[in-house]
This record gives structure tokens, sequence and C-alpha cells, in this order.
């Protein structure tokens, strides 16, 4: 997983390991490869978030409606801070 | 980086652009204070958390395709070739600057040793599209569900601000192209599009309760703590600077790219590459945020909340070309936006029923409107982009920016990708009855449950003997 191990070498060597005493330059985070894979974790995630705090808020805004509190019951629920 | 100059600049680039979003995270701050400022207590904690939780939608959602979009349509697609490709196709070659490299799957997205910029940059465009989103935020408070808002956060600041900076701030934008179009510190490209936005969600979404009367007189929903308001957007300000310091390129050696054969000329640019001076932009700045004060307190007869409103208004108006205007210009620009602002708010509210809480529409797409089109008068005859001056890449040429151009711009920002997508998206979300909340919700408050169960806390608290 790690891309760099040595950074004398990782910086002085090319992407193919050919040519010793190039600087080179470029992505140095674990699983240089793997970033398809990142993007495919990072959608899932993104539209998960969607999908359960969509349900939750229905959820409690439905719940409340149901209570039907009046428009100046929230004033009892002011705290004395 | 192998020489000390080139790092130096390099470095000094980053660190510059960095400087700006840490700058621009005020604006932020200064929305989510104006916000809960200006909603009623019962929707305060409601209100500070949709407009919280945009920053990571659009942060998400920026990553995975918005950066994308600002480097593959400035053609369009279809309306005016590239200076790179020559192709009118979505620019995703092997061009320098395609948006191949800013896939999110790209190593360039990451630390990269080799690219000290693409970070910082996506970061300073990032935050302009949390500034697109939270302009909606504001207008619609106490009535959107959070669900509602994220995806208009994320339609509003990843896709199509993104698209409108494709086409008109994109150095190879076709609107620069054709229209001669000229934004220098976005009052089009953010503000107008914004203010469309959220005019065309209220169309769907409806007013508050109680906002118009029976007879449609409207009624007046004050901010209910003034100070949080007027301190937010003294924090807006603040971050303002950021943002103008971001439209720019810090430093940049025009001599070679403007194809000026053994000529060396450093300076800043604007974003499309034509000099200014941070110096000038910041005079301007100060100018236009002066005359929207002053035009501010007069029309609304010092009310702090229009006052206030009123120099971000003025700075918006002055924007488009606020590298260039003299600083008397960009005053007198500023007050004439903040009239019209003002007025046309009033007008709208009344005539179309709109209730619009913060101004946003106004202060944004009505100030944003007017700065473009009095730009193109102010500004008529000047070259559009740094690339129709020189032979950097040969073959296209940039229309000067003009009256007609800046009008079709203001025309494009206001209704095509802002009004017409907000009222579209809404509509959708509306028929999924997954817009507004439900009136008993409305009538008792979105922070009810949390209020009620903050009131149980300090009862068991209080009634404890030890």
């Amino acid at each position: 997983m790690a891309t760099v191990t040595d950074w004398i070498k990782h910086l002085t060597t090319d992407v193919d390991g050919s040519a010793v005493g190039t600087q080179v330059q470029g992505a140095i985070y674990p699983g240089v490869g793997s970033e398809g894979i990142l993007v495919l974790i990072a959608f899932v995630i993104w539209i998960g978030w969607h999908v359960i705090s969509a349900r939750q808020e229905s959820e409690k805004l439905s719940k409340l409606a149901r209570r039907r509190p009046g428009s100046n019951a929230w004033k009892s629920n002011v705290t004395d801070g | 980086m192998t020489d000390q100059l080139g790092a130096l600049t390099t470095i000094f680039t980053e660190f510059y652009y960095w400087i700006t979003v840490v700058l621009m995270f005020l604006i932020h701050v200064g929305f989510c204070m104006y916000e809960v400022g200006a909603s009623r207590y019962k929707h305060h904690q409601h209100t500070l958390m949709k407009n919280t939780m945009l920053i990571p939608l659009v942060t998400v959602t920026w990553f995975l395709f918005g950066w994308w979009i600002y480097w593959a349509f400035p053609t369009g697609p279809g309306l005016a070739p590239s200076i790179m490709n020559e192709s009118a196709a979505l620019i995703t070659d092997e061009s320098a600057f395609s948006a191949k490299w800013y896939v999110p799957n790209s190593d360039l997205m990451a630390v990269n040793l080799g690219d000290h910029i693409s970070g910082v940059f996506w970061a300073a465009f990032l935050l302009f599209s949390w500034t697109a989103a939270s302009i909606v935020s504001g207008a619609v408070i106490e009535r959107i569900t959070t669900f509602a808002f994220g995806i208009l956060a994320i339609a509003i600041g990843s896709v199509f601000w993104t698209i409108d900076a494709a086409w008109g701030w994109h150095f190879d934008g076709w609107m620069l192209k054709i229209l001669g179009y000229h934004d220098a510190y976005a009052s089009g490209v953010i503000h107008a599009i914004a203010g469309g936005f959220a005019l065309g969600v209220l169309a769907v979404l409806g007013p508050r309760i109680g906002k118009f009367s029976s007879s449609g007189e409207p009624r007046n929903i004050g901010p209910r703590n003034p100070w949080l308001v007027t301190v937010g957007l003294f924090l807006i300000y603040t971050g303002f600077w950021g943002f103008y310091a971001a439209c720019n390129i810090p430093i940049f050696d025009l001599g070679p790219e403007y194809g000026m054969e053994g000529v060396t000329y450093w300076t800043a640019t604007n974003i499309y590459v034509t000099p200014t001076t941070l110096s000038g932009i910041t005079m301007n700045f100060l100018m236009s945020l002066s005359g929207g004060l002053l035009a501010g307190y007069v029309i609304a007869k010092g009310d702090p909340f229009w006052t206030y409103s009123s120099g971000l208004a003025g700075i918006i108006c002055a924007s488009a070309g606020n590298d260039l205007y003299h600083p008397i210009q960009s005053m007198i620009i500023a007050m004439i936006g903040v009239v019209i602002a003002y007025k046309m708010h009033y007008w709208v509210e009344r005539k179309f029923k709109i209730d619009d809480a913060v101004g946003a529409v106004a202060v944004h797409g009505y100030a944003g409107f007017a700065g473009l089109v009095i730009c193109g008068f102010v500004l008529n005859g000047y070259p559009s982009s740094g690339y129709s001056v020189g032979a950097m890449w040969d073959g296209t040429t940039y229309a000067a920016i003009n009256p007609l151009g800046m009008f079709i711009g203001a025309i494009i920002m206001f209704f095509v990708l802002g009004m017409i997508p907000g009222w579209i998206i809404a509509k959708v979300l509306h028929g999924m009855g997954k817009l507004r909340i439900p009136r008993e919700v409305e009538l008792a408050g979105l922070d009810y449950e949390i209020m009620e169960a903050a009131k149980d806390d300090e009862k068991s608290v209080a009634s404890s003997s030890s």
C-alpha cells in the first residue's frame, strides 16, 4: 500500500524506476492506482447519506405534524439558560 | 522544482490561493450568522444546520464532478471551438488544461509533488460554490426541507454555477469569444446566477405562513437578532476580500503569454489573463462598498438590515468591472445597483408574492444583473481576454466587451442557468412532496422537539437534589 518507503529513492527515480538521478514528481498517497475504488466508495457514501438523512427527516417531520403543537407552544419550551 | 525562482513563484502562488480559501471561509460563517439572525427563534437550529450541511454536500460533489465540469464545458459544448484543440466538443482530450486531468480518480486530485496549484485552485473555486449555494439558502429559510435544500445546493453549487464559470470565466469560455463577456469578480457567474436560481425556487416554494395578508399585502418579518445579522454581514465583507484575491492570478509573465518577443512583464492579472493590480482592486472594493452603504442608508431610511445588505450589493454590482474601473466609477455603479436591487425587491414581492426572507435575490441577483449590464457600457471596447491580444494560441479571436454581449450574458446567468433550472428542480421536488415542510411543523417551529428536549433536560437537572 505504501507508495513511498524511501524518500531519497522516491525523489530521484522516475516513475518506472529506471532512471535513477532524475527528479520525479508524482502522487505520494497510499494505494496509488486504487483511485477508482475510492471514487466508487465516495459515491456510495454521498448517495447513502441522502437516503438515510431524508428518511430520518421525513419521520421527524411526520411525527411532529401529527402532534400539531400550536404556533405559540414553542414558547413554553424556551429554557432559562 | 529545481530552480529557486520557479519554486518561489509556484509556492507563493500556492500560498496565495490558500490564504484566499481561509478568508473565504468567513463568507460562510457570515452567511450562517446572517441566516440564523434573520430566522425566528423556533427555527434557529434547523436554519443553521441547513446552511452548514451544504458544506460537505457541495464539497463532495465538487470533488466528484463539479471541478470536471469547469474544465470540460468551456466550448458549450458546440458553441465555440477551443483555442487549445480547435474542437467545439467537451474538452476531455490530452490538452494541457483538459478535464481529463480533473476526473475524481486522477492522481492530480490528491497530494502530488508534481502539482502544487491544482488543489488550492480547486479549493478556491469550491469556496465560490459554497457561496452560490449559501445565497440560495438564505432566501428559503423556515419552510424548505433539508433534503430538498441539499439537492438544490448541489445543483447550483456543483453543476450550474460551474457551467457558467466554464462559459464566462474560463480563459477558453465561449461567452468571452462570442459575446465579449467580462465579469472579473463575479457579478454574474456567482451572484446573478445564484439570485436567479433562488428566485426560481421561491416561485415554487411559496411564502412563509403569514407573510402576506388575505388581501395579498406583504407583511414584514424582520430579523429576530439584528446584531447577528449585521455581524454576519461584516464577516461576509471580510471574506469577500479573499474572494476578490482568489479571482486574480497573483503573478504572471504576460510577455511570452501575449507573444511579445523578448518582453518580460510580470503583473497580477484577472482570471481572463488581462493585467490589473491587487492595489487597484482594493481601492475599488472599498469604494463600491462605500457607495453601496451610502445609497442603502438613504434609500432604506437608515434600516440596518438593508444598509448592510446594500454594502454587499454595491460591491456585487461593481464587481464585473472592478479590475478596470476608477474608484469613483465603482462607487457610482454600486449606488445605482443598490437602488435597482432595493426597488426591484419590493416590486417583485408585491407583484408576484415572492417571499425572499433575506433579500438574497435582490442583493445578489438584481445587483449582479445590473452590474453586468453597466459593465458592458463602461468597459465597451476593452479586450475581453488576454488571449485576444496575443498569439499564444493562434486562430480564434475573442469579441471585445460590448453592451449587447454583456446584456445577453446577464440573461444567460440570471435566467438560463439560474432561474429556469431552479424552478424546474423545485417543481420536481414539489411533485415528489419533498420540497416544503408540513404546515403544522412550520407553525410549531422546526426546532420544536429539540427545544422540548432541552426543556425536559433542564427540568430534570433543576429537580435533582444531588
